[in-house]
């Protein structure tokens, strides 16, 4: 992985990596279809897909019967118990904990019954939550404030891995590298190099069925996934995951065979493939590698702050239209494709506003010209709005400290001065670590900030809510852009499972957003993954993310027991 | 007996004004843990609440006390990051970076001291210029360039592939040596222009002190001179440099090498600390070190005093 997690506590399975791990020594409810694009609910731990009641406020889930914990000395002589309903509230119950310092909470806040009352009374686990409950032993109730489509897509991800109280209770906060779950894998060794995790044994018998699993074979059909048909995962004994974030030394360790899969550094695109578009190896890799390019989850955009006077919202009337002119003119002005020729090696993809190409509720259809180029336009509107390059403001932009930052910053600059921007009015505003950043941009200390978004799950209302209003800093909205028939529009949808009529409100959302000109928005990135032909695998870096591991076999030699 | 005593007061002050000067650092200008570890959507009272979690609401001074008692008690407490108990940490890391540090930092410096003795023997003549330029030329070059084009050279296909690009899979002498080679040879190479040069500077100085050149015009061979004279009496000067480069050797190890190598060494540990402002591990790391300094120069001078009696 070209990163390393620092916890695997569930609770704190906030990056990439951490979730990877999490998922695979611990387990969550659902998790995504391996092989069913666009991606489809599976129940994971969960006997089934979850009982809805008629007005969408409480979900009833039963779990499987004879799933066990790994063995450890967590637990009394050392042997993993069964998993049961309570050991699902416990976990969830930890995220409203102080002492847990979770990163999750946000997903459940305000959203179950009685639980942030339960934190406010002290996060006593004695304590019943009334919207939180084992009915019985293989039983969960979850009562919510108001419907939650998303709920349970929240229930696939590692913060929502099931956690034994014992373990809790036995290693403290060093539960963090002493994961005890019930996933297909235990861990033997982490640090801040590798993670190296065995096959837990004891991990449930269920045959691996490509139809289940939402196997293409006009698509997938090359990658000896057959083989695997009716085998138990996990399918392999051993699986060592080494955290490398330098390109060159991910590179030369992925050429040297030391390993099996790799997310290709973009530096190397020019060396692997023989055309872009569509995407094809090299003919000397293609006989040792299989090839997905495939699009982030996510995606990167460059925020105003609204909430600065000098570029945002202004309490004067028209003062407020000249700053609305100024950053249209901006956005104007900005080359996405330059951008993605050079950061991103042409193989990103540009789209309007805030719902990126991997969301259902993308529009392919959408009008090109909201993120063209377009200088004698940028240079009108300033000139319409009495802007000239004496009063335009000092812009400052915000960014972690990286040689690619900098390009990135310079490459902006240049674009702004282009439309006759004065360049010595535009500052880098750079800090040493993205901590630094964030705490910059989250107290709104910066006037223009790039950030990256990766979604949580496949639902446009994740992207959405990063510009609703009342989500302002210090929450998910850095924008702290207000715009009151966006926010009546997104409670509006919040409650509504997904359906064309929501897909045409989270649309309208997204034109209101690139009319008010609060971001520039957006580019997701294309991620190239390499992995040996030897193995019978289709990774995955979107949502179904850590998840696929299990389904890693080796194709000459089958492995895994046949039920 | 007072000197002994005098040297553990003066080795107190240094622990106490180093911790005192890190830890203003680290609570002034280190990075501010709170907004790594918070949440999507944090609210303030979230964040406060994480702020309350790491300490930082409670008054410097408190802080600075339980630092202190902590260090003394060799109670490390946990890392912020990982959760994981620093001392655990510690004892996992230190022996890495140790078992991989030390090779290159002996036969850099012997290499060195080799190289050097041999340039000031011959100073003026093509083989000390050329010892020099070649010198100069490696400290030229980026660790990072020597650090890939060993990996590329020694470890790919494109090379010779003799090696692994990395890991630490040590579990004995051989798979050691497997993994130590090429880091190894990138520390060497990396150091030797730099020890050649620092080991001909105090050989050439001492070859032109009087009793050297009252002992050539004696007749004393080119050999007993370099060794029994020149190389004795630049004891002290060799002994400062290897002694103190210690702590760097073990504290700090060598990030680059343990990065680019995968190696789970203490220099990534606390490079890792001190960009996300991890201040558990990075307090014992900065605490331990100055003790450790305290510690050399306590052996420094006794073996001073034994490679050189007119030191008192």
């Amino acid at each position: 992985m070209d990163g390393a997690p620092s916890n695997l506590d569930p609770a704190r399975a906030s990056t990439i990596y951490a979730n990877f791990l999490a998922v695979n020594l611990y387990d969550t409810l659902y998790r995504y279809k391996y092989l069913a694009r666009p991606y489809e609910l599976e129940p994971n731990l969960a006997e089934s897909l979850p009982q809805i009641s008629a007005d969408g406020l409480t979900y009833t889930i039963r779990i499987k019967k004879g799933v066990y914990f790994v063995d450890d000395p967590a637990f009394p002589q050392g042997q993993g118990r069964a998993v049961n309903a309570q050991d699902f509230v416990y976990s969830l119950k930890r995220h409203f904990d102080a002492k847990t310092q979770s990163q999750g909470a946000w997903l459940w806040q305000k959203r179950i019954v009685g639980l942030d009352k339960w934190k406010e009374n002290g996060s006593n686990y004695q304590q019943e939550v009334p919207g939180l409950r084992a009915l019985d032993e293989l039983t969960i109730q979850i009562q919510l404030t108001a419907p939650y489509p998303q709920l349970i897509h929240t229930l696939t991800q590692g913060f929502s891995a099931i956690v034994p109280r014992e373990a809790v209770a036995f290693y403290g906060k060093e539960l963090a590298v002493h994961p005890v779950g019930s996933g297909p894998y235990r861990l033997l060794s982490f640090n801040n190099t590798a993670a190296v995790m065995e096959r837990n044994t004891r991990f449930r018998q269920e045959p691996f069925s490509l139809e289940s699993e939402g196997f293409n074979p006009n698509l997938q059909s090359g990658y000896g996934l057959q083989q695997l048909e009716g085998l138990v995962p996990p399918f392999m004994d051993r699986v060592e995951v080494e955290f490398i974030a330098e390109d060159a030394a991910r590179w030369n360790a992925f050429i040297a065979g030391e390993l099996d899969f790799v997310k290709v550094p973009v530096s190397q695109f020019d060396q692997v493939l023989q055309s872009r578009d569509p995407p094809t190896l090299k003919p000397s890799l293609a006989s040792d590698f299989h090839l997905q390019a495939s699009l982030e989850s996510g995606f990167v955009h460059t925020d105003f702050n609204m909430a600065d006077p000098r570029i945002g919202y202004h309490p004067d009337r028209v003062e407020n239209a000249r700053n609305k002119a100024l950053r249209c003119a901006i956005i104007k002005a900005f080359d996405w494709e330059k951008r993605n020729e050079i950061f991103y090696y042409g193989m990103g993809q540009v789209f309007a506003g805030i719902i990126p190409p991997v969301a259902p509720e993308y529009d392919p259809d959408q009008n090109k010209i909201a993120f063209a180029r377009d200088l004698d336009a940028a240079r009108l509107l300033l000139q319409n709005h009495g802007w000239s390059a004496e009063n335009l403001p000092e812009l400052e932009i915000g960014f972690t400290s990286s040689v690619t930052e900098r390009l990135m910053f310079e490459q902006f600059r240049s674009f702004l001065a282009e439309m006759g921007y004065p360049q010595d009015k535009i500052h880098p505003l750079t800090f040493a670590s993205y901590g630094d950043y964030a705490q910059a941009y989250l107290n709104r200390e910066v006037m223009l900030m790039t950030i990256g978004w990766t979604m949580d799950y496949p639902d446009a209302e994740n992207t959405i809510q990063l510009f609703y209003g009342p989500n302002a800093s210090p929450g998910s909205n850095s924008a702290n852009y207000n715009n009151e028939e966006f926010n009546r529009l997104y409670r509006a949808s919040s409650t509504m499972q997904a359906s064309a009529s929501r897909t045409k409100i989270y649309r309208e959302m997204n034109r209101i957003l690139i009319d008010d000109c609060a971001t520039i928005s957006g580019i997701s990135r294309r991620l190239i993954l390499l992995w040996n032909r030897k193995l019978a695998l289709l990774p995955d870096r979107s949502f179904l993310g850590g998840h696929f591991f299990r389904f890693a076999g080796q194709r000459e030699n089958r492995q895994g027991t046949k039920n | 007996m007072r000197s002994i005593v005098q040297q553990l007061i003066h080795g107190l002050l240094l622990i106490l004004g180093v911790t005192l000067i890190s830890f203003l650092l680290m609570v002034w200008f280190g990075p501010d843990q709170t907004y790594t570890l918070i949440g999507k959507n944090a609210t303030a009272a979230q964040i406060a609440e994480v702020r309350h979690q790491l300490g930082y609401d409670q008054p410097f001074v408190r802080r600075y006390v339980d630092y202190l008692t902590g260090l003394a008690t060799l109670d490390l407490g946990a890392s912020n990051s990982s959760g994981e108990q620093v001392t655990s940490i510690l004892k996992r890391t230190l022996p890495i970076s140790l078992a991989l540090m030390l090779p290159g930092f002996i036969i850099g410096n012997l290499l060195g001291m080799a190289l050097g003795l041999l340039a000031a023997f011959r100073r003026g003549t093509w083989s000390d210029r050329l010892i020099t330029g070649l010198s100069v030329t490696g400290m030229s070059i980026s660790f990072l360039i020597i650090i890939i084009a060993l990996q590329v050279l020694l470890s790919t296909p494109y090379g010779l592939n003799l090696f692994p690009v990395r890991g630490w899979q040590v579990d004995s002498i051989s798979s050691y040596l497997t993994y130590v080679t090429v880091p190894t040879l990138s520390l060497i190479l990396v150091t030797l222009g730099y020890n050649t040069r620092f080991y001909r500077a105090i050989f050439v100085e001492e070859s032109s002190r009087e009793h050297i050149v009252t002992a050539r015009a004696f007749g004393a061979s080119p050999a007993t001179l370099m060794w029994r004279h020149v190389l004795k009496n630049s004891l002290v000067p060799i002994t400062t440099r290897f002694m103190f480069s210690i702590p760097l050797v073990v504290i700090s190890g060598s990030l680059l090498i343990e990065t680019y190598f995968g190696i789970p060494g203490i220099g990534k540990v606390s490079f890792d600390a001190i960009t996300s402002g991890d201040q558990p591990v990075l307090k014992a790391v900065v605490g331990l070190t100055a003790v450790l300094f305290v510690l050399i120069q306590f052996v420094a001078d006794f073996i001073y005093r034994a490679v050189d009696p007119r030191i008192a």
